[in-house]
């Protein structure tokens, strides 16, 4: 029963049509917004165009790159992928406890991300393109830029709720949410977020017209759909950890005494909140234009740091 | 010189996702061209008289004289030509419209002239009046 | 040894000590970059120190092929070495002809000419405004510019019967009169694009990601301006006031006068609103070109002769001082023309431009320039013993080729 939850809901494959169903989001409102009509031919208002893209993709050959590391580019997109997927699980989405919860499952994440990162620039050093090579020390400098306000802004929940874990965070959120006395802290995570998922403002390490595609250049076929994948995966991972710690999770205004039902709507809630914090990033993403490496560890470094440490230093106070 | 902020676009970002996209969705919808759009040459074989003048004045070299027949102007027997247009190569420029005095040819406004068999393109019309 | 042979000396010796993981290669196909060109950039790091255009990719002989065609078809050939300036190209080769013989060529059809020259400017410029936020990362800034844009071309395509090869001058005037619809609808579009300047002047100046990446970028001097003598709106925007329309005006525009905008940042930003401001004003001309277009003929028979002579002339196109040398030896066919795009004078100040400036200011600063590398690829002569290269003339290239052979060194 367990691993069934695990691998379909409210696990993976879940979360890998929600990943989907991002995408699919972003292109669309992206598209609206710039008086374009974005996909619209596979499938209903071409909901299915994310599903197809990855469906070509991964059928298409994978070319590897004659000086490259054969051995990390054909197994480190797998691992790369197990990132989010494995991060993703410790969500609680139809209850106050995710599948598998563990005490300390908050530090856990912060690991995923942090992981992530490093197998992304471990893929672009083994490409061994000039294009991915130059990305990677940008992810680099980009990673320690924003790896300092992302975890401090995540502890301000864990202090609020006097938990480190993802469950207990939640259920101490069923009063209120913790945006309303971690406002900075939620701002900062969405901002720090940005940069992890490398969107604009801080799509430095995969600017196109820069570096053509960053560290994903010498991507090609199977591991390029996976890379991609991944990467809409780790946006339904920030989304889900932005709503876990400051939005409630599934804690709803209306409480049921029915289990299934109960179930149901905490779905419900867990996934409208997704949705707005997914959308919120877009919109972000979709009003602001690329900032250079400099400019992004000084906005980084100087203001979101300071920032975060000032909210951290409010909810100890609070507390 | 307003003062600087980030995300000053959000507002027309809203606005524009309100209004209709402008997007053409051309294979599955007609683009509308203008009155004057020089698109695919076509002749009038009839009011064309094979006087070769296009052929001079192409800068593109779509048009060629081909014999026809012959015709006799009292003693002597003259060959007759009519134009035929390769109109792969051609840039639709108008300059044979302009310069063809008998009105024999215009440019319509068709434009969609992608084929598998480029030989489709040849359009020999000018030619079946006389055979 | 010159001065200036000794600093291509150093340069060169200094080129060597790069090892090839410094060389980032920018083109000759890159997404940023919509024709084929390459840049070799030398990195230490992020920061450039070094960047070689190497020009020629897109060389398609259309001056020799000038030579085998009557005036008349070199209108059309003239008009595709570009198709963003195209109409500036068939003014400047159409009134450079016109400029051989002596006929008058009808106010009204002047008044055409700079109307349709107009319009190319504000399409040209708003499809480069769009290109800004391209380079930048800001998609959106990129997809409304050119949404607007297609007013323009539409607007194009009623009055000349297409959008990008116009077609429109013709040795002797114009082709295509404007009817009293066209008129109203000239007036309501550049209506509608002023407004939406307003809107775009206002947005680049205050989205604050967007002035990151443009204010102090690549900023270019007087002095430097003077050295490398760019033109256009990138001349302007170092502070020098040239303008070719004003100084030596062509077609109508001795009664449109343009207002020539400066701006001393020399900066990206400083192009943007000295663009901007062109866009503004390439509206107000068109409506005052409206207002006083005379009646009249717009065409007057011409001869397919032209007279023996030569003919300098240069117009402003969109991207700068467009240059036409036209030598007529009394034949239906021109014998040598001659033609210098802005692009090409442009080139050496935006990579001198990017020197110390850090990769992700490349695309921003090396198209900044507004590029048209198809327009400008003449012949190129690499040299590798002596590793230096240069653009040659025919005429160079004729005398070259004789000596090689004197030499022997053609025999094999």
């Amino acid at each position: 029963m367990q691993l069934l939850q695990l691998l379909v809901f409210p696990g993976l494959t879940f979360f890998v049509w929600i990943a989907f169903a991002f995408e699919w989001l972003e292109r669309k409102t992206a598209a609206r917004m710039q008086g374009r009509v974005g996909p619209m031919i596979a499938g209903p208002f071409g909901l299915l165009q994310p599903v197809a893209d990855f469906l070509k993709l991964a059928s298409k050959e994978q070319i590897i790159p004659k000086h490259s590391e054969k051995f990390v580019l054909t197994w480190g997109p797998p691992l790369y992928f197990a990132a989010p997927a494995i991060g993703i699980i410790f969500i609680p989405v139809i209850g106050n406890e995710s599948i598998i919860g563990h005490p300390l499952d908050l530090l856990f994440v912060l690991f995923v991300l942090a992981f992530s990162t490093l197998m992304a620039s471990l893929l672009g050093y083994s490409a061994a393109g000039r294009y991915s090579t130059i990305a990677v020390g940008r992810l680099v400098v980009q990673y320690t830029s924003y790896e300092i306000p992302l975890i401090l802004s995540v502890i301000s929940p864990a202090i609020l709720a006097g938990n480190l874990s993802l469950g207990g965070i939640v259920s101490a959120q069923s009063n209120y949410w913790f945006i309303l006395s971690a406002p900075i802290g939620f701002a900062v995570f969405i901002i720090a977020s940005l940069a992890e998922l490398e969107k604009p403002p801080f799509d430095i390490p995969s600017a196109k017209t820069e570096i053509v595609g960053g560290w994903m250049t010498d991507f090609s076929g199977n591991a390029l759909a996976y890379v991609k994948l991944t990467k809409n995966l780790s946006y339904v991972f920030l989304s889900a950890l932005a709503v876990t710690l400051f939005l409630g999770g599934p804690n709803g205004p209306v409480l049921f005494h029915q289990i299934i039902l109960q179930y149901v709507m905490n779905t419900i809630y867990f996934m409208v909140k997704l949705f707005s914090v997914g959308f919120l990033i877009f919109v972000v993403k979709t009003a602001l234009a690329r900032i250079r490496i400099d400019q992004a560890a000084e906005l980084f470094w100087t203001i979101l740091t300071p920032l975060s440490l000032a909210q951290l230093g409010l909810v100890i106070l609070l507390r | 010189m307003s003062k600087k902020r980030i995300g000053k676009a959000l507002g027309e970002m809203f606005k524009t996702a309100m209004e209709e996209p402008v997007t053409v969705k051309y294979p599955f919808g007609a683009v509308i061209v203008a009155e004057r759009f020089r698109g695919k040459l076509d002749v009038d074989p009839i009011r064309c008289t094979g006087c070769g003048v296009c052929e001079i004045v192409c800068p593109a070299g779509v048009i060629t004289m081909v014999p026809v027949g012959k015709r006799s102007i009292g003693q002597r027997e003259i060959e007759v030509k009519k134009p035929v247009f390769d109109l792969y190569t051609c840039i639709s420029c108008g300059q044979c419209v302009e310069d063809c005095r008998f009105g024999a040819l215009a440019l319509t406004n068709k434009f969609e002239l992608a084929v598998f068999d480029k030989g489709s393109l040849i359009m020999k019309k000018a030619l079946k009046v006389v055979q | 040894m010159s001065e200036e042979e000794k600093e291509r000396r150093e340069v060169g010796a200094g080129l060597m000590e790069y090892s090839p993981e410094n060389l980032v290669p920018f083109g000759p196909v890159h997404p940023s970059l919509k024709e084929p060109e390459y840049f070799k950039l030398i990195l230490e790091g992020e920061k450039i120190v070094e960047v070689h255009p190497r020009i020629g990719y897109v060389h398609r002989g259309i001056e020799r092929a000038a030579q085998d065609r009557t005036w008349v078809k070199n209108i059309y050939l003239f008009e595709r070495i570009c198709g963003i300036c195209s109409f500036a190209h068939s003014l400047a080769y159409t009134e450079g002809t016109e400029s051989l013989t002596e006929f008058q060529i009808p106010v009204r059809a002047k008044y055409l000419r700079v109307l349709i020259a107009e319009l190319e400017r504000i399409h040209s410029h708003l499809l480069w405004l769009g290109l800004v936020g391209y380079w930048t990362g800001f998609d959106t800034l990129f997809m409304w510019i050119w949404k607007d844009r297609e007013h323009v071309l539409d607007l194009l395509e009623a009055i000349t019967g297409n959008r990008v090869h116009k077609s429109f001058s013709t040795l002797g005037g114009v082709r295509k009169d404007l009817t009293p619809a066209l008129v109203s609808k000239l007036e309501e579009e550049t209506k509608f694009i002023t407004e939406r300047v307003k809107y775009y002047e206002t947005l680049v100046h205050s989205e604050e990601t967007l002035v990151s990446r443009t204010r102090g970028v690549g900023r270019l001097t007087k002095e430097i301006a003077e050295r490398l003598c760019p033109v256009g709106p990138l001349l302007r925007c170092s502070g020098i006031d040239r303008d070719v329309r004003k100084e030596d005006p062509y077609a109508a525009y001795e009664f449109i006068q343009p207002e020539v905008k400066t701006s001393n940042a020399g900066d990206i930003e400083s192009l943007l609103s000295i663009r901007l401001a062109e866009v503004t004003d390439s509206c107000r001309m068109i409506s005052e070109a409206l207002d006083r277009l005379p009646e009249g003929p717009v065409r007057v028979p011409f001869p397919r002769i032209i007279p023996r002579g030569d003919a300098f002339f240069h117009v402003e196109a969109p991207r700068g001082e467009l240059f036409y040398f036209i030598r007529s030896n009394g034949t239906p066919k021109p014998e040598r023309v001659k033609i210098r795009t802005p692009t090409l004078a442009n080139l050496l100040t935006a990579a001198e431009m990017l020197k110390g400036r850090p990769l992700a200011d490349v695309p921003v600063v090396l198209t900044g320039i507004d590029p048209c590398f198809g327009c400008m690829d003449r012949v190129t002569v690499i040299d590798v013993d002596k590793s230096k290269k240069w653009s040659v003339s025919g005429e160079e290239l004729r005398v070259y080729g004789i000596e090689y052979y004197r030499r022997g060194a053609g025999k094999r």
